[in-house]
């Protein structure tokens, strides 16, 4: 893979399967061993294929189902290709659901201490971070409190405000434009017009076509798995908004 | 390199809020946790010293040194299968390592040990068995019945993330397994013709060594220390065998 390129997708194919009974017990196993499993085949993704750039931001679109959240899925490596390959050059953040690991009977503090570990961060550099995360969140009032007596808003927000502290190479973003309230949305721009400026690569799903064309350099059209097009923002948008 | 020092960071993470949150919701803390085994030794002490009349010396001190060994190995086994099922959004929803789950997990559960080993500590210092430089040992022994824990607990991960019947199988194999171990007895009552056999349980092994060198100033043999890292070794091997050929789909199944 050529240092230039920060994710590279071959020929990627993503099938899943689904049983028509499954077997999820080890008695049943044994029981129905003559009985042959009989299963649908669902192809999520066929024959993918991109790169993106170091410093691009790369817009993902299409319609509910169309295999947008399965390719963010298997970038970030928690689901594996069924054929093909994908090539991740650089340290990897994902803000696909925030506050994953998050627990209600920690504190504030001790919270933002996990999360951060779960996405890469060092104690030392939490240490370091910890004040402007809190201050990002506004919940300086907050710091010891119990996760749970916070409003979901509020939790949202913590977890955004630590996710960003990772200092990410790459980027991967699904919907998450649209956290909180609109003073935090605002910080939200922001903050990612600062990623990007800072030259981190993005790769952004959203539906919102105004976000997409407003960030993206490079966008590529999903529809029931496959690749429809892919490259200049505009024309991309215009042939989704056109078919849709 | 990097990946292994942030493997260590994730699963250490794991293990200290595990440990936090098992103690904080509760008034007495770190007592609750030791009072279930403290109950047990109670019972078995009641039933088998004075009931059963069994002849051992120090037969508390004996008792409950047995037990220990026995609960970091359930412990380790029953908290390390459940690892994954139990954070389906770790699996499904970020992507971490999925093994810093399960080594977390058997920290969490070695660390409630060391709870119960400082008792017995107190306990041998009380009773005036002198403590030899054997006890220097005793670590390493704890240490290799530790990590046959975690190879099946590795197995038994992977494997109730597809089959959720597979924890009470392990409940029910861990019972069978309580009584076929010195836990209670001395391994001098096993029948002569069967003694071998059950002495290639490591966990008996295990149990006999620790025995040894903190009750009775006697050196573990060769073959004691050989069956215990050769479990050891065996079920890592094939317990992580079986949890990377099945990890690839954990989030699918899970």
């Amino acid at each position: 893979m050529k240092p230039e390129i920060a994710i590279e997708v071959k020929n990627l194919w993503k099938r899943f399967i689904l049983p028509h009974e499954k077997k999820t017990t080890v008695f049943e196993m044994l029981t129905k061993l003559h009985k042959k499993t009989t299963y649908e085949e669902f192809w999520a993704l066929r024959e993918i294929n991109f790169s993106v750039a170091k410093g691009e931001s790369f817009g993902i679109i299409g319609e509910n189902g169309s295999g947008k959240t399965t390719l963010l899925n298997l970038i970030t490596n928690v689901i594996r290709p069924t054929k093909g390959e994908i090539h991740v050059n650089g340290r990897l953040t994902a803000f696909l659901e925030l506050g994953v690991g998050f627990h209600p009977d920690m504190t504030v503090k001790e919270n933002v201490y996990l999360y951060g570990a779960l996405m890469g961060m060092s104690d030392k550099e939490l240490d370091s971070k910890f004040h402007q995360i809190i201050k990002f969140a506004d919940l300086e009032k907050f710091v010891d409190a119990k996760l749970k007596n916070l409003s979901s808003g509020m939790q949202v927000r913590l977890a955004f405000s630590t996710a960003a502290q990772t200092n990410p190479e790459i980027l991967l973003v699904d919907e998450v434009l649209a956290v909180g309230d609109l003073e935090f949305q605002q910080k939200c721009f922001e903050k990612f017009m600062e990623f990007r400026k800072k030259g981190v690569t993005l790769v952004i799903v959203s539906h919102d076509m105004n976000a997409i064309a407003k960030f993206c350099d490079t966008v590529m059209l999903l529809h029931q798995g496959r690749q429809i097009a892919t490259g200049n923002p505009k024309e991309v948008i215009d042939l989704y908004l056109q078919h849709r | 390199m990097t990946q292994l020092s942030d493997y260590w960071r994730i699963t250490k993470k794991i293990a200290l809020s595990d440990l936090k949150l098992r103690y904080k919701n509760s008034l007495l803390g770190i007592f609750w946790s030791l009072l279930e085994p403290l109950l047990i030794f109670a019972v078995l002490y009641l039933v088998f010293y004075y009931v059963m009349d069994l002849q051992v010396g120090h037969y508390y001190l004996f008792l409950f040194l047995g037990i220990i060994c026995w609960d970091l190995f359930e412990k380790a086994t029953m908290m390390g299968m459940t690892s994954i099922t139990d954070k389906p959004s770790l699996v499904k929803k970020i992507f971490i390592p999925r093994e810093t789950l399960l080594l977390g997990r058997c920290i969490t559960a070695l660390l409630m040990i060391l709870f119960e080993l400082v008792i017995f500590f107190i306990l041998l210092l009380i009773s005036g068995i002198p403590i030899t430089p054997l006890f220097l040992l005793f670590p390493f022994i704890l240490i290799g019945e530790f990590l046959i824990a975690v190879g099946i607990g590795f197995a038994l991960a992977a494997l109730n993330v597809y089959y959720r019947d597979v924890q009470y199988i392990w409940a029910v194999l861990l019972r069978a397994l309580f009584f076929l171990s010195p836990v209670i007895y001395s391994v001098t009552i096993y029948p002569a013709e069967y003694a071998e056999l059950l002495m290639l349980n490591p966990l008996a092994r295990v149990i006999e060594a620790s025995r040894k060198t903190t009750l009775y100033n006697s050196l573990p043999t060769l073959l004691d220390i050989g069956i215990i890292y050769l479990a050891a070794l065996l079920s890592l091997a094939i317990g992580y065998f079986i949890f990377t050929r099945l990890e690839p789909r954990f989030a699918e199944e899970i």
